[in-house]
């Protein structure tokens, strides 16, 4: 089914190979893909799924400040009235090693559907989107 | 456009100067006067100049790790310790990314809370929040030189704070840090914001204090040809030097094909040498960087130091003047202290085993440094031609024509028509050359190259092979076979 998915590298962050290898696997999928590109901000994915009536925001981080750039994007899409849009998050999201269970609950707590480490084939998070997807 | 590459005038740059310090209030505390006479009284030990000509003219190779916490003191600690347990011959401040992007007051709440937590928030070392009295606190810190390594697209007041605070080299450049590193800024802009920063450079060369610039080599890290990082490592060069900047250490990074990559470092000082000589530019000194690999690393430790082994390896037997080290937890990010320390000895080993081998000047090498040296004077003579002369002119509409392409740039101002991937032995090669001024003879040497690899596989040439090729590596291999072409 073709899902409207919106995808970007959030905050000062401009790691790009990822994200266009991301948006090649999901155009590929089927998805609609609306890539916002590098150095997003929360307003920007939350206007670009208002705008393209998405279902699920992909938000990538591989610089370490991942962990400061995503609070409040939950809070940011229910004020818009996007309760029920499903969000993820993947990359090196947290600055230094740290155990990925440790980075998950983080990132669950702040009101993430799903989180991934780095290195995930897109594989797994495009099954992930169908799954999640369907049930909406 | 209003840019040419021609030495900025004094009475220009001083007004310019006088808003780039506005930016933050620590630009308050840049004295350059005084900053010249702190500078000169530095000892001879932390100059990246005196290292860099002793390591060239003794032929041992340099080491040198990437780091940058938030807090002052836990920087300073950080950087000692990759001095004297990692055995580091010189030292880099990594700058955080929002003080990259002139977001000041962030890196400010990211500092404090650092302090508050024990941990640092931040990707890297916030220079000008620290301020010249900062910076000088750390270099009077350590033993050796110490960079400014970063990814800034305007480093105008960073250039001030930390050159005023006593460090002896800068990283980057008009293009190599706005390409790779921004989505909407132009290029015309980048060029002349680094123009600054060479002219700033260049009065303390007047001075008599040398500082030491490094384009970046890499660019997006990601499967670059080695023509193209040295079109721009030339073209950033001869920009420097305009300004008046004297030492310059060219950059490169590791391919994994050794020949290729033998070829590339000793084709990338050749050529700058040349270029500059060519261009008036008489006077300079000129050093090689070679990086790393600086894709995908392995998660397994283990995996990464071979990785880490083989790119100290190839550094060796290339002859760079210095190496850029990766950590064991590259694929995790952001190393521990001990793990960047580890990736260091590594690499010291490896150097050191490896002191008195330098690989001959075979024919394979011979070829690969003729279809180098080819690619990069297309490329860059090129940018003369369509800039009528001027080299700030040629390359940014060389940009705009995608006479020069930077695979997997975030920019809007780079054509993104070129897409690289490995030939059979590893070596990378254009799988698309896009709008790249290429002789007939050399695309075809190319889509050969890839033609053979896709035979060997039994599939063919497509945007698959290069998304194989960003994960191999990571995966334990160089190139990313299919799977019919795997070998165990």
């Amino acid at each position: 089914m073709s899902h409207t998915i919106v995808l970007g590298v959030i905050g000062a962050d401009v790691h790009a190979v990822g994200n266009k290898i991301l948006h090649y696997a999901y155009t590929q999928a089927g998805f609609f893909v609306v890539n916002l590109g590098v150095m997003v901000s929360q307003e920007e994915f939350v206007q670009a799924a208002i705008e393209s009536e998405a279902k699920a925001i992909v938000v990538s981080s591989l610089y370490g400040h991942g962990e400061i750039d995503c609070r409040g994007l939950r809070e940011k899409c229910i004020e818009a009235g996007l309760e029920n849009i499903k969000l993820y998050a993947g990359g090196n999201l947290v600055v230094g090693k740290t155990p990925f269970k440790e980075v998950e609950e983080k990132f669950i707590a702040m009101g993430f559907d799903r989180v991934y480490p780095p290195g995930t084939d897109p594989k797994t998070s495009v099954d992930d989107i169908n799954k999640d997807l369907a049930s909406l | 456009m209003n840019i040419k590459n021609k030495k900025l005038d004094l009475n220009e740059f001083m007004q310019i100067r006088e808003n780039v310090l506005l930016d933050w209030p620590t630009g308050k505390e840049v004295n350059l006067e005084e900053a010249f006479v702190f500078q000169k009284s530095l000892p001879a030990h932390l100059s990246f100049s005196s290292l860099l000509a002793d390591a060239k003219k003794n032929q041992y190779i340099l080491i040198q790790p990437r780091a940058g916490v938030a807090a002052l003191d836990k920087h300073i600690e950080l950087l000692q310790y990759l001095q004297d347990v990692g055995t580091a011959d010189c030292l880099p401040s990594t700058i955080d990314s929002y003080t990259r992007h002139k977001r000041f007051q962030e890196a400010q709440q990211g500092l404090e809370e650092s302090i508050v937590e024990g941990r640092s928030l931040l990707n890297g070392f916030p220079a000008v929040n620290h301020g010249v009295s900062g910076c000088r606190r750390l270099i009077q810190s350590v033993k050796v030189p110490v960079q400014v390594r970063h990814g800034t697209p305007d480093a105008r007041l960073l250039a001030e704070i930390t050159l005023a605070g006593g460090f002896t080299s800068f990283e980057g450049g008009g293009i190599s840090y706005n390409i790779p590193y921004s989505k909407n800024i132009s290029l015309e802009q980048t060029i002349r914001d680094w123009m600054y920063v060479d002219r700033l450079i260049g009065l303390y060369e007047e001075q008599g204090i040398s500082i030491n610039r490094e384009p970046f080599g890499p660019l997006t890290g990601t499967l670059v040809p080695p023509s193209i990082s040295h079109a721009v490592a030339i073209v950033e060069s001869l920009l420097a030097a305009e300004q008046g900047v004297k030492d310059i250490t060219v950059g490169y990074g590791q391919c994994g094909n050794l020949i290729q990559d033998v070829a590339a470092i000793r084709t990338l000082e050749s050529l700058t040498q040349s270029y500059l000589e060519e261009h008036g530019y008489t006077d300079m000194k000129i050093t090689t960087v070679m990086h790393q690999w600086m894709g995908g690393f392995p998660q397994d430790e283990a995996k990464a130091y071979g990785v880490i082994s083989w790119g100290a390896a190839t550094a060796a037997f290339a002859g760079a003047t210095k190496v850029i080290v990766k950590s064991p937890h590259e694929a995790m990010g952001i190393p521990t202290m001990a793990a960047n320390a580890q990736g260091l000895m590594t690499t010291k080993q490896v150097v050191s085993m490896l002191k008195d081998q330098r690989m001959p000047l075979t024919q394979e090498l011979k070829a690969e440094m003729s279809i180098i040296e080819q690619e990069t004077r297309s490329i860059v003579d090129k940018l003369f031609e369509l800039g009528e002369g001027d080299i700030a002119v040629g390359t940014i509409r060389g940009f705009e024509a995608g006479v020069i392409d930077i695979p997997f740039a975030p920019s809007k101002f780079n054509k993104g028509l070129i897409l690289p991937a490995r030939d059979n032995v590893g070596a990378i090669r254009f799988l698309e050359v896009g709008n790249l001024p290429f002789s007939d003879e050399i695309k075809a040497f190319h889509a050969q190259k890839l033609q053979e690899r896709a035979a060997y596989e039994n599939r063919s040439v497509d945007f698959q092979m290069v998304i194989d090729d960003v994960y191999a590596i990571g995966k334990g291999k160089l190139i990313g076979r299919g799977s019919k072409g795997e070998q165990q």
